[in-house]
């Protein structure tokens, strides 16, 4: 630089002061700069870990006495693990260290322990008499200063524990509102008993009694959701559904078959919920199964498969998530998710034989049991499973649904729920609410700036131009507020009447048009540019005219009531919250950006183009038609590109004008969910690092995308035509 | 004859006539509506406060039965005929003949919890008669809303000391007394009382600062002691404090009065729950005038009640503007910054033009957006990891690790500032390049030049620049729900305890109090007046604002053809 040489004369202040100003400068400067590639790279950060697959690692081994293993469970804070074995003994061991801390004898050998569903660490178990009993690990805190102590214990449930079923097949117990529900199967017979009034502590009294006879023999048994059901499945694949919403008396729900017909069944298992069952076979194919309700009553439909490629051994799904592991015959373990059918990971067991197995109720340890006395861990890394890019974008077949659909649901008051995060009902609300409201905006903004720019007189121009442009900085939660209070409830009650200003108000301008061009022309000269201010009048006349014939109409045409006409005529409900609310405020809101920027282009407009049109003759239409519009519509467009993209991120008008429920429907007459109206309802109570707040951030940074290319595109626009100006 | 006016017309469209009256009608619809929308909320914001007569109606019920109420009108509207079948679910022979469209009056009838509802729709054509009794007493009751009736009289613990007429006056100076009173004792309740509790918890964080630090046990011992002076110190203070304030409630409960319905039932109301009383329809303007003006100081400097549909909007207003303050404190020298470097110090290449092609483009992305990741990054993140460093006698309750006024105030600069960069950036284009030249020809440095000749010139676009970003921050909702607003705060962000400022604080702000209010609230009908009060401050504020910016502008432009010329 030419000032560098002469600035080693000046004083060591004001250079010290000068170089301090460049760097703070520079540093500021990168600053702003940094924080604006923050935003998107924050988002992006927190989005990233949905899409990221599982991993499996080996983890620590414990060895106990040996002993044929029934089942391995380890407690909900994943300190202690219990082992329950067939001589009747459960083992406590710490899973870090792997130290036994008890051991309790249940005095009888078993032959099953089963897990209730619903019912954290309680077991149902049999011995090989058919006396069957309930147990419960429990796992109590104690305190002494600052150490914490884990004290496992294990109790019967029910006083004077053991129950005679007999001879069994299979059973399931479900447990729940105070009620327990044994359901046996021996042979073809199918027996069901109900102890109401069960308590933990008390006697299970007085069973009521059912049977039922099956079409055949079946070797698995499971209870469906909240034990209204039960589902037998025989190994050679044929399956029979008993109704029990009357355990008392079972009824026939469904007979037919769950695998191909020479295919072997190697393990089901109930998926979380029990909606669904999850069958094995021995082709290594994992299939997933629930009740539909359809024509001709319910019936068991297969939803969706996963090839292991080698035969299937073990299903073990997980207790809080609808997902499984599963272990083939050549000892590999597979992590699947039912909902967005993912692959997850493939891990190499270490070779043993599994006699039992469960994933902890985080989903991140894996413990498998051998009969040789040694439990094996496996740390399972898998946090957001649930997401792919189907489930976010195209239609999913849901659990007791009939058929795929797109739907946002994001929590329930159900433990069992399955969470649908398809974002396309949201897309699709956010591009309708644009829609609408660009259809109001467009049209008025553009025409507006035309006249604007064109027509106007220069002091109407002055007032006219910075009025508009103020409502661009009137808030949105006003907009939203008179929408939603004082606009929807008038449109709902005089929807003939606005239907009615659509057609009125042009038809009453173009005749204001006719009258004025019949006046003698020296009357009408002075006031060439004020048409806008001698319009009013007229605007206000034909709403006026409109709302006092909107009764008439309604009642002569449509029977006096708008909306039932509309829902019986047109198949369309009628929500007093809205598109066309949406669509009028939202148009209301983005019509100063569109106007203010269109009519900046228009009338930047060089005049001697306009002059010369005008020279050869052309009227003024005609010139603002063939030149004017041609010249400016880079401008014109980037307008629009950028009230579009002000539509489409706008959260409080939609918030308060709609009823903001997610359904995929064009119908002005009922509302939407946006993506912005969603993030401010949902995000407040979203659990921070959860599937649902990341989808939410992936929300935002969609919205941030979409909203982003649109004024990008804006912008290259508007420097074309800044270079086209250049060239004229 | 007709063949030619057929041309006529034809030729009068191929004109564009038609066209240009369609154009000047969409510029007409567009200044209606912005008139209208302001209009409207100046109309109903400004309504709310008017003390309106009260009616005494007479009207059949549905079967035929004679009624009175009294109560305000509160509104009216014109409901199809079919419509309002289906509503009412009467049969067609209630409804005149002839007639397309009923016409019914919003009745607010208050007195809530004695005769529900407190607002009651009236078909107009059933009602007989409407009388305006000029004794009707309207109270502004401190829950429940307002109640209306006769004033029957006047008592002192049990004994009735005055009735009828006299009553009146009486309870005017019984109610000054009773207003004295709770004044004192708001400000015992917020002043002192709040104080001591304030220290109290001080006193408990120490505590635990003490536990989780590292010192000695003696010393801990010894701190302990001492706090456990200072504890029984407050605690002996804290008995004094509500001792007297039991005291004073008491006072404040001592008189009582008896209203009558309009239905003629009587209701006992202790005068510590009246607010106000009024006779509106012996009112003349002047004293409706005063009245109005009472009651807007009331709306703008009390608090909030009954779920913040009744009382004044004062912590929000204070929220609001101390959120605005503390990022225009923020946005300003960042905003500024940037602009500086981008016009002043960076090389003009195609990195700058993509830096000011990005900035644009961030003002274009959604505010909510900006709630994400103000909840995301600075709450959670930045949040989180300052409470794990300074705050941790806290946890696991958050300090700073939750929505307040300090993210909130972060998140909208960063919303707004590149409203500050462009704008700085248009004053310092069009700073004159003589102007700098001949700094520098002077032997000025380039920061002198920057700090003596630029800045001061750019001066007015900066301002204009703030000034607009505090207008959007002031009006931006949407991602302050994230950050750090709330329906209802417990205390304002500064007071007299140590620090001063909490900008950990949460904080109310009028922007979501209209959301809150007009649509949270289980009472919308009760509500719905002073979300237009709220709402007609917030367009005031704003307008304000813009216009501010507007004038600044046209001024700047003046300056510079002085520095031109």
């Amino acid at each position: 630089m030419a000032g560098e040489a002469g600035l080693s004369k000046l004083p060591r202040s004001r250079r010290l002061v000068n170089a301090i100003t460049a760097r703070v400068v520079a540093l500021g400067g990168a600053a702003v700069i940094a924080a604006i590639a923050l935003i998107f790279f924050y988002l992006l950060w927190v989005v990233a870990p949905i899409f990221a697959g599982a991993e499996v690692e080996t983890g620590e081994r414990y060895v106990l006495d040996p002993a044929e293993p029934l089942l391995v469970e380890a407690n909900d804070s994943e300190e202690i693990a219990v082992r329950v074995a067939a001589s009747g003994t459960a083992t406590f061991f710490e899973i870090d260290g792997g130290r036994v801390r008890d051991r309790v004898d249940l005095g009888r050998e078993l032959t099953a322990v089963q897990p209730l569903a619903d019912q954290t660490g309680m077991y149902a178990i049999l011995d090989a008499d058919g006396a069957m009993s309930f147990i419960q690990a429990t796992y109590p805190i104690s305190f002494a200063g600052e150490n914490r102590t884990i004290t496992p214990k294990l109790d019967f449930v029910f006083e004077d524990a053991w129950l005679d079923v007999g001879a069994v097949d299979a059973f399931d117990v479900h447990y729940g509102n105070f009620e327990v529900l044994i359901a046996t199967v021996n042979g073809r017979q199918l027996s069901v008993r109900r102890y109401r009034d069960a308590e933990p502590g008390f006697e299970l009294e007085f069973p009521q009694r059912g049977q039922y006879q099956l079409r055949r023999a079946y070797d698995r048994l499971y209870f469906g959701p909240r034990g209204r059901w039960v589902y037998l499945v025989s190994h050679a694949g044929a399956v029979e559904v008993v109704d029990l919403t009357r355990p008392t008396a079972p009824a026939e729900l469904y007979v037919g078959r769950i695998a191909a017909e020479d295919s072997r069944i190697s393990d089901v298992a109930p998926l979380l919920g029990r909606y669904s069952l999850l069958v094995a076979d021995q082709q290594g194919r994992i299939s997933q199964w629930f009740m539909i309700r359809g024509e001709f009553g319910q019936s068991l439909e297969q939803v969706r498969h996963f090839d292991l490629g080698a035969p299937a051994r073990r299903i073990i799904p997980e207790p809080r998530r609808k997902g499984f592991a599963a272990i083939d015959a050549q000892d590999r373990l597979h992590l699947f998710y039912t909902t967005s059918a993912r692959d997850l990971a493939r891990h190499d067991l270490l070779p043993a034989e599994v006699a039992a197995a469960s994933i902890t109720p985080r989903s991140d340890l894996l413990l498998t049991a051998s009969p040789d006395g040694t439990v094996q861990g496996y740390h399972l890394k898998n946090e957001h499973p649930e997401i792919s890019f189907s489930t976010l974008w195209s239609k999913i077949w849901y659990e007791g649904y009939e058929e795929p659909i797109y739907s946002w649901q994001s929590s329930s008051a159900d433990n069992d729920f399955e969470p649908k995060f398809s974002l396309t009902p949201l897309l699709f609300g956010t591009l309708k609410g644009a829609f609408y409201a660009m259809v109001v905006a467009v049209p008025v903004a553009i025409m507006g700036a035309l006249y604007t720019a064109y027509f106007m007189a220069p002091a109407m121009r002055r007032i006219v131009k910075p009025g508009i442009e103020i409502m661009a900085a009137l808030p949105t939660v006003i907009l939203g507020f008179l929408a939603g209070l004082w606009l929807a409830p008038l449109i709902e009650a005089n929807l003939t009447a606005v239907m009615a200003i659509l057609l009125v108000m042009p038809a009453g301008t173009l005749l204001t048009a006719w009258l004025w061009s019949r006046l003698p022309e020296r009357l009408t000269r002075p006031f060439g540019g004020w048409y806008g201010l001698l319009v009013l009048p007229v605007l206000i006349g034909t709403v006026w005219l409109a709302f006092a014939l909107g009764p008439w109409i309604e009642l002569s045409l449509f029977g006096g009531n708008a909306q039932a006409w509309i829902l019986e005529n047109l198949g369309l409900n009628y929500d007093q919250r809205n598109a066309l609310v949406v669509g009028l405020a939202m148009g209301l809101a983005v019509i100063p950006t569109i106007f203010s920027i269109a009519e900046d282009a228009i009338y930047g407009v060089p005049t001697h183009l306009i002059n010369g049109s005008l020279a050869l003759g052309a009227t003024p239409w005609q010139t603002l038609m063939r030149v004017v519009i041609l010249t400016a519509s880079p401008g014109i467009f980037s307008a629009v590109m950028i009230g579009l993209g002000r539509a489409v991120g706008e959260t409080m008008i939609v918030l308060m004008a709609t009823g903001n429920t997610p359904v995929m429907d064009m119908n002005i007459f009922e509302g939407m969910r946006t993506f912005a109206a969603n993030i401010a309802v949902e995000l407040p109570e979203s659990e921070v690092g959860s599937t649902h707040y990341r989808i939410l951030f992936l929300a935002a940074m969609v919205l941030f995308l979409l909203t982003f290319v649109f004024n990008t595109v804006a912008e290259l626009v508007r420097q074309r035509l800044r270079t086209r100006y250049g060239n004229l | 004859m007709l063949h030619q006016r057929n041309a006529n017309l034809r030729t009068w469209f191929r004109s564009g006539e038609p066209w240009i009256w369609m154009n000047a009608a969409a510029v007409g619809i567009s200044i209606a509506a912005v008139v209208g929308i302001l209009l409207l909320i100046g109309w109903r914001g400004f309504a709310h406060f008017w003390p309106a007569s009260v009616a005494l109606i007479g009207y059949q019920d549905s079967g035929g039965e004679q009624q009175v109420v009294l109560g305000e009108v509160a509104d009216s509207e014109l409901l199809p005929i079919g419509q309002y079948l289906e509503s009412a679910g009467s049969r067609p022979d209630a409804v005149p003949e002839g007639m397309v469209q009923i016409e019914r009056w919003l009745i607010k009838t208050g007195n809530r919890r004695v005769a529900a509802p407190d607002f009651r729709w009236l078909v107009a054509h059933r009602i007989d008669t409407i009388d305006y009794p000029p004794d009707v007493v309207v109270l502004e009751r401190l829950e429940w809303g307002n109640a209306y009736g006769y004033l029957e009289n006047v008592r002192e613990g049990a004994n009735i000391v005055s009735e009828g007429a006299a009553a009146w006056a009486d309870l005017r100076d019984r109610l000054d007394r009773v207003d004295r009173l709770r004044e004192e004792t708001e400000e015992l309740e917020q002043g002192r009382l709040f104080s001591i509790n304030y220290q109290l918890e001080q006193l408990r964080l120490e505590r635990r600062s003490l536990e989780l630090g590292e010192k000695s046990s003696d010393a801990v011992a010894a701190a302990n002691a001492e706090l456990d002076v200072r504890e029984q110190r407050l605690l002996a203070d804290y008995e004094v404090a509500e001792a007297a304030l039991r005291a004073m409630r008491e006072e404040l409960r001592r008189d009582a009065l008896t209203l009558t319905t309009a239905g003629g039932q009587s209701i006992d109301v202790n005068l510590s729950q009246v607010m106000r009383a009024w006779q509106p329809n012996r009112m003349s303007w002047i004293d409706k005038l005063g009245h109005y003006a009472q009651s807007l100081g009331h709306f703008l400097t009390d608090d909030p009640r009954e779920a913040n549909t009744e009382g004044g909007i004062f912590p929000a207003i204070f929220g609001t503007v101390m959120m605005v303050l503390l990022m225009s404190l923020l946005v300003t020298p960042f905003g500024v910054v940037a602009a500086v470097y981008l016009r002043e110090y960076a090389h003009q290449g195609p990195f700058v033009r993509l830096i000011r092609i990005a900035v644009n483009n961030l003002a274009g992305v959604p505010s909510i957006v900006y709630g994400v990741f103000g909840l995301g990054f600075f709450v959670y993140f930045l949040g989180g990891s300052l409470d794990a460093l300074f705050f941790p006698e806290a946890l696991p309750s958050p300090t700073f690790g939750t929505p307040g006024l300090l993210w909130a105030s972060l998140t909208l600069a960063l919303l707004t500032v590149p409203v500050v960069i462009v704008s700085t950036e248009e004053g310092l284009t069009r700073i004159p390049r003589s102007l700098r030249e001949g700094s520098l020809a002077l032997g000025a440095t380039k920061a002198e030049t920057l700090f003596k000749v630029v800045l001061p010139v750019a001066s007015p676009s900066i301002l204009t620049g703030v000034i607009l970003a505090v207008a959007r921050a002031a009006g931006e909702v949407a991602p302050l729900m994230l950050v750090g607003v709330v329906k209802l705060a417990p205390a304002l962000p500064l007071d007299g305890n140590f620090p001063y400022l909490h900008l950990e604080r949460k904080f109310m702000h009028l922007g979501f109090h209209i959301y809150d209010v007009g649509f949270q609230s289980p009472n919308v009908e009760a509500a719905r007046p002073l979300v237009y009060a709220t709402a007609l401050l917030l367009v005031i504020l704003i307008i304000f604002l813009n216009l501010t910016a507007i004038m600044l502008r046209n001024r700047l432009e003046n300056r510079y053809r002085g520095v031109e010329g």
